[in-house]
């Protein structure tokens, strides 16, 4: 755990992932709708990442990969990962699916996420400095929380910087400087 | 998670950049006299009329505001050296020619406050600027070819550009590191598991998604 007061890192840490029960556990409400109380072995529930995690560590559940991994979404960022929504599908697709790396048996995971985000950066980020702000918004609610953020960045410095350049009031006068001038006379 | 941390964090603003750049000598042609001047980073004087001197950047702007000197713009600030680095600028979309490491902002400073030392000011002014876009442009282009390298190599640079990319690059670098990591990891596991004594002898081949 990278910081534990990072309030994206507790978000990321909420998501929900299906796991497999291996061992019965009783006296326990994971799912609302069930009539007792107790999961069965071999059971299928989804339980949020945080949860899955200690029982994985527990050797009492397997996780299996979320449906924002899926054979759909693969086939989809192959396809055109820069047009893909993963907003919609995981606002935390990159951060999430780096968390679950070591949980799943699934290898392909790690490329997925580095491949999806070298094309979907070479696509639309670079494009940030010039491209204006119009073109830039049709995109953005595509973008995962993390590629937002370096949207942000690279959009906040340029509109520093073109502020700085059609320059304004260039020296102000601190407000102490005026009160004491005025007191004098 | 480092690539998640405040967005609004970039290390100087365009301001204080500029303030930097004040501190870069420029030559200026007083017309009064004055004692030589004691400053922390030397000494400046002494002033002498139709004497050329060098002096901080600041120094030279508030001597101008006060009508007490001229400035003479620095060499590269002619429209022959600016046509010529525009030209090969846009010639090559990889490298970039050699300014002054804060050409931007001295050329601002100068722009606002020596209008009139400035032979055709109107077209320096707009070399400059075009030679500024045509930078910003290129730099971009380069971003996008980032693929996941620890270290980047772009020289020629200057402050203004590097203080512009500099919060983008940053984070961008932070989550290829992120992303490559468990991709090497990935590859080695396969790797060891399958052939674990003829590893070391294979060459390197990046595993690719299909």
């Amino acid at each position: 755990m990278a910081n534990y007061y990072d309030i994206d890192d507790i978000l990321i840490e909420e998501e929900f992932v299906p796991v497999l029960f291996h061992k019965p556990a009783n006296g326990v409400t994971i799912d609302p709708s069930a009539e007792t109380n107790c999961v069965e072995q071999g059971a299928k529930v989804e339980l949020p990442f945080w949860l899955a995690h200690e029982l994985h560590l527990r050797q009492a559940v397997s996780v299996t990969l979320p449906a924002c991994f899926d054979q759909k979404t693969r086939l989809e960022i192959q396809a055109d990962a820069a047009c893909v929504d993963l907003r919609s599908r995981c606002p935390y697709f990159y951060e999430f699916g780096c968390k679950l790396q070591p949980l799943v048996t699934d290898r392909t995971l790690g490329i997925l996420l580095s491949t999806a985000f070298k094309l979907r950066y070479k696509e639309r980020l670079t494009k940030v400095y010039t491209a204006a702000h119009i073109t830039a918004s049709k995109f953005l609610p595509l973008l995962t929380k993390e590629e937002t953020n370096l949207y942000e960045a690279a959009h906040l410095s340029m509109t520093a910087f073109k502020k700085w350049r059609t320059g304004g009031p260039r020296f102000q006068r601190a407000s102490i400087l005026g009160r004491k001038r005025k007191e004098s006379y | 998670m480092a690539g998640q941390t405040d967005p609004h964090i970039s290390l100087f603003s365009p301001q204080e950049v500029e303030f930097m750049a004040e501190d870069e000598l420029v030559q200026i042609v007083p017309n009064m006299n004055m004692e030589p001047l004691n400053f922390i980073s030397g000494d400046f004087g002494r002033f002498v009329p139709q004497i050329p001197i060098e002096v901080p950047l600041w120094l030279a702007v508030a001597l101008k505001r006060r009508g007490k000197c001229t400035f003479r713009p620095p060499g590269w600030l002619s429209v022959d050296n600016l046509t010529q680095i525009l030209e090969a600028e846009r010639e090559s979309q990889s490298t970039f020619q050699a300014l002054p490491f804060s050409y931007v902002e001295i050329a601002r400073l100068l722009f606002d406050h020596a209008r009139d030392d400035i032979p055709d000011m109107y077209m320096v002014r707009s070399l400059v600027e075009d030679i500024r876009d045509v930078r910003l442009h290129k730099l971009e282009t380069n971003l996008g070819s980032f693929q996941g390298t620890s270290a980047v190599k772009i020289s020629n640079v200057s402050a203004m550009e590097v203080n512009l990319v500099r919060p983008f690059v940053r984070r961008a670098l932070e989550a290829f590191y992120k992303h490559d990591k468990p991709e090497a990891d990935a590859d080695r596991d396969t790797r060891s598991s399958r052939q674990p004594r003829e590893a070391n002898n294979e060459p390197r081949r990046p595993l690719r998604q299909r």
